[in-house]
């Protein structure tokens, strides 16, 4: 079957997705693999965005924001930042999110802030970033509010680091009950699902293992793709490629074909 | 109730100053946001502005670009699908404009508590990362400790994060309809804009349409900004370009990536100031800039049927004009 790793990854994050939860959806692949479960097995969903638009679908393509128009023609309310960040979000409410990262580590913590050659827990000093990137968004508070949440992110080296440049958005901090002695409401991150396979945290330590990985790849692949030493349990299973009926799905969700041209 | 309309210009010379603290309207970056008044700020030549944008929008995209502004605070600071925002980015990376970065929640509550007049308020975002730890105003402390300084709940005992409130000098914020007075309708989500508009101690509505204070009568529930709160109006249709106005207009695929693709380098943003921001002063000039097929495409929005209801209290471009000239002096 012919398919791009985007598209595997947007059907792999949607099968992750329960039918009936209360849902909070970023823009782009998130939308995606938001939209796509919705179609193919969870009818229920109850998707909103972080500017309180609730009860649409995209219409016209994927949109190009979170308040654009194409999702801005058929919804049921309107309402604020303060109300889907703060009162469905962070006071805990939110079954489950879905972000996107430029790095993430071990415990699942992400940077989606800025690269730095001398990042600042380094530096011991706040320097600009050799590139900004664009800050946290709504994701830090989904990442600290919702009942679990689902980070994607393209698996290479430079991104699943040991420790990442900036902490925009907390996973697990340094693992072990370092996340649960901050009192945050929501759960922490439930799986980080890649261009090469699910990793999952481990129960007792939080450190993220590799669970299954795609049949397009290898063991040695994703540990090569890792920067920290990542633990491949005895029984790592092999994802289940996309079948005919989820890729129609998530085709008709990515109307503008935005999962095929990004490879 | 007093007409508050007045033109861009004068708003922008009354309303705003160098090393002023200005929200640009709790926009987000692919919809509503007074794009157009940061355009005036820049032919007006504003500086070492304090720019509070919730999150960034090609308002402060071109701001930062121009070299206007010393500091921003944001939750977000890119363009979405349309990418990270090429003069922003450009100026920080250069140690030009120094960023102060919160989650989008934060902001959100930060406004809140401006609104309220409270000094700060609790949180559990933005604490245990680098949000708390990196502050634009220490930059030699780090993990910083007073950014976001942590506090004991009186009741449980829990630790929160502190926030300090937002208290922005002005905001110029984008409203799809307001009245002469500034009672203002938002289609689309109203992020901010609603917090933003107490928590500011000026505010400058600019609007896609006036409507007769009518059309607030029938609809008194969804007047989410009130005259009460608002010192002038603006009038101006596509202020929001490239960007979108839900009900009105789509974003401009195409101006949004060349803006963007602009802003990378000092030469083309001069180029795209020289073209876009200090050759228009009517509204007409601005308007033949979009360009006539670019306003009847964007126009075509699958949520034109969102402004049906007030149609009937749109008022024309005569009467507004007729209105505006009485608050002249």
């Amino acid at each position: 079957m012919d398919y791009t790793k985007q598209e595997f990854m947007a059907v792999i994050t949607g099968r992750e997705i329960k039918d009936g939860e209360l849902i909070i959806l970023g823009v782009g692949l998130s939308m995606l693999a938001g939209y796509f479960a919705k179609l193919n097995h969870a009818p229920n969903l109850r998707p909103f965005t972080e500017g309180g638009v609730y009860g649409s679908t995209p219409v016209g393509g994927l949109p190009w924001g979170i308040e654009c128009n194409r999702i801005s023609s058929n919804a049921t309310s309107f309402t604020n930042a303060i109300d889907a960040l703060g009162f469905l979000v962070l006071s805990g409410r939110a079954d489950n999110g879905v972000i996107g990262a430029a790095q993430v580590d071990k415990y699942g913590n992400v940077n989606t802030t800025g690269l730095w050659d001398d990042p600042p827990w380094k530096a011991g000093r706040y320097n600009p970033p050799r590139i900004r990137l664009n800050g946290s968004g709504g994701a830090s508070d989904i990442a600290v509010g919702c009942k679990r949440y689902l980070i994607m992110v393209s698996h290479e080296k430079r991104r699943f680091m040991e420790r990442v440049d900036y902490v925009s958005s907390v996973g697990f901090l340094t693992g072990g009950d370092s996340r649960e002695k901050c009192g945050f409401p929501g759960g922490g991150p439930a799986a980080i699902i890649s261009t090469l396979g699910i990793l999952r945290p481990d129960p007792e330590t939080k450190e993220f293992y590799l669970e299954a990985y795609y049949p397009s790849t290898t063991i040695d692949e994703v540990k090569a793709s890792t920067s920290w030493d990542l633990k491949i349990p005895q029984d790592v299973k092999i994802v289940p490629e996309p079948t005919e009926e989820e890729l129609k799905n998530l085709r008709t969700v990515d109307t503008t074909g935005s999962l095929r041209k990004s490879g | 109730m007093q007409n508050k309309l007045i033109s861009i210009q004068e708003a922008v010379a009354n309303y705003t100053w160098d090393g002023m603290t200005y929200c640009n309207g709790a926009a987000l970056p692919v919809g509503s946001c007074s794009i157009a008044f940061g355009k005036e700020m820049v032919k007006q030549k504003r500086k070492n502005l304090n720019v509070i944008c919730h999150c960034g929008s090609q308002q402060v995209n071109l701001l930062a670009a121009v070299g206007a502004v010393d500091r921003v605070e944001v939750g977000f600071s890119g363009l979405e699908v349309y990418g990270f925002a090429a003069g922003l980015n450009r100026a920080i990376s250069s140690g030009e404009t120094l960023i102060e970065d919160y989650s989008n929640g934060a902001m959100a509550l930060r406004f809140f508590g401006g609104a309220m007049n409270w000094p700060f308020v609790p949180a559990t975002v933005s604490i245990h990362n680098d949000q708390q730890w990196c502050s634009a105003d220490y930059l030699d402390e780090y993990p910083c400790k007073r950014k976001i300084p942590e506090i004991t709940d009186p009741f449980t005992g829990k630790k929160y994060g502190a926030f300090r409130t937002i208290r922005p000098d002005v905001a110029a914020i984008h409203v799809t309809m307001a009245d002469i007075y500034g009672n203002a309708i938002m289609l689309g989500t109203e992020w901010s804009r609603f917090e933003m508009s107490r928590a500011s101690q000026k505010v400058v509505l600019v609007a896609d349409k006036i409507v007769h204070t009518d059309c607030m009568r029938q609809y008194p529930n969804l007047v989410r900004i009130i005259s009460e709160v608002v010192d002038a109006v603006v009038y101006w249709p596509y202020v929001s370009w490239p960007q979108a106005s839900p009900g009105l207009y789509d974003s401009d695929e195409e101006h949004m990536y060349y803006m963007n693709k602009m802003m990378k380098t000092q030469e083309d943003t001069d180029t795209f100031c020289d073209l876009y921001v200090n050759n228009w002063d009517s509204h007409e000039e601005y308007m033949a800039l979009i360009g006539k097929d670019k306003i009847e495409k964007i126009s075509q929005t699958a949520t034109a049927f969102l402004m049906d209801p007030y149609k009937k209290w749109i008022r024309s471009d005569a009467e507004i004009r007729e209105l505006q000239d009485r608050t002249k002096g």
